[in-house]
């Protein structure tokens, strides 16, 4: 294997792992398919912050 | 609390709850759709109502569980001592900021008489710690991180001043209220149920509840210790109540009278434009959530 074709592989690498950590850690997929559902199937999103 | 408890009712999650940094960020999503509910304090439900934004109150969060709290070695002993002092509230579309004016009122002060700034509610007990404020007028569990650090002390609780005080309210966007009445029904009566729950009468199993409740608050939604909410919760168990929360007119007329005495609001606002209490009504007969800790099922 080529220096080259092994500097790419480990980019390539190194981008997919970032990229399933980035979307398992910080996207709502659950936010995500409500906001796909008819609207009368949609849960309620309710905002709220941290104080009673 | 109530999304916690209902998740294991036979109906699942009924809504997905979204935690928020700063209600001018709850209005924005409420205003563009991001959001179908939100909780926030009274005046500023109310304000967003007159300004047009097409919102109504359906039920009350909680009751008291707002307190001004001071330095514990500090100068301010009592509340004549705040003159020429600097007081946090979270927003001048508050009832922390409300209960300010109507203390300074009933001690002869006036406005002039204190410093008033606006601060993000997790940033203020650090603020009292280090003197950049003499005091903070904020809902739990900003008092009791205070008292529990050991470097301050709840001057007053609302309720000292305003009997029937409240603060968070539960606003829904009018175009889900006429288009899914029955989403809008089933969740307040889950926080009715939740709020009956959480105040039941036998005061060791409420105390139990409680501290269950801080447990799974703390750790899934506030991200907070949950040392911090059971203190909040439990010290002492009326620190903050969760009944009655249906919205009574004398409560938020008197509201809407602070708000326009103190310049936060530039009309009059009848009752029925702001509140629509047909929810509340309908969870009345609600009993409290089935449920103790470490149930499989909440019914």
């Amino acid at each position: 294997m080529t220096p080259q074709r092994k500097i790419f592989l480990g980019v390539a690498a190194w981008v997919t792992v970032i990229t399933a950590a980035h979307m398992a850690t910080n996207v709502d997929w659950k936010v995500l398919l409500n906001d796909r559902l008819p609207e009368s199937e949609r849960k309620l999103n309710v905002a709220y912050i941290p104080v009673t | 609390m109530t999304d916690y408890i209902s998740a294991y009712s036979k109906s699942g999650h009924l809504f997905i709850p979204r935690m928020f940094q700063g209600f001018p960020e709850i209005k924005e999503a409420l205003i563009s759709n991001k959001m179908q509910a939100a909780f926030m304090v009274a005046p500023m439900a109310i304000a967003l109502r007159a300004q047009g934004v097409p919102i109504k109150i359906v039920y009350l969060g909680h009751r008291y569980g707002s307190a001004v709290v001071v330095r514990k070695d500090g100068p301010v002993k009592t509340f004549a001592d705040l003159k020429g002092r600097v007081i946090a509230v979270p927003s001048r579309f508050s009832d922390e900021r409300l209960i300010v004016f109507k203390t300074l009122a009933e001690h002869g002060m006036s406005a002039k008489d204190i410093r008033m700034v606006e601060m993000a509610p997790p940033d203020v007990a650090g603020a009292l710690a280090a003197g950049a404020i003499d005091a903070f007028s904020m809902g739990e569990p900003y008092p009791s991180q205070a008292e529990m650090a050991g470097f301050g002390r709840v001057l007053f609780h609302a309720r000292q001043y305003w009997p029937d005080y409240i603060s968070c309210v539960l606003v829904v966007r009018e175009d889900v209220i006429e288009k899914r009445p029955e989403a809008v029904q089933v969740l307040v009566d889950g926080i009715a149920r939740s709020g009956l729950w959480l105040d039941n009468p036998d005061q060791p199993r409420r105390r139990a509840r409680r501290e269950h409740a801080a447990d799974f608050v703390g750790r899934f939604y506030y991200r907070q210790d949950p040392r911090l909410l059971k203190w909040a919760l439990t010290n002492p168990l009326d620190r903050v109540q969760y009944q009655p929360l249906t919205p009574l007119r004398k409560d938020f007329e008197l509201i809407v009278n602070l708000m326009r005495q103190t310049d936060v609001l530039d009309r009059n606002i009848a009752f029925e434009e702001y509140v629509d209490p047909r929810f509340a009504e309908g969870a009345k007969t609600k009993t409290e959530w089935r449920y103790e800790p470490g149930d499989a099922i909440a019914q």
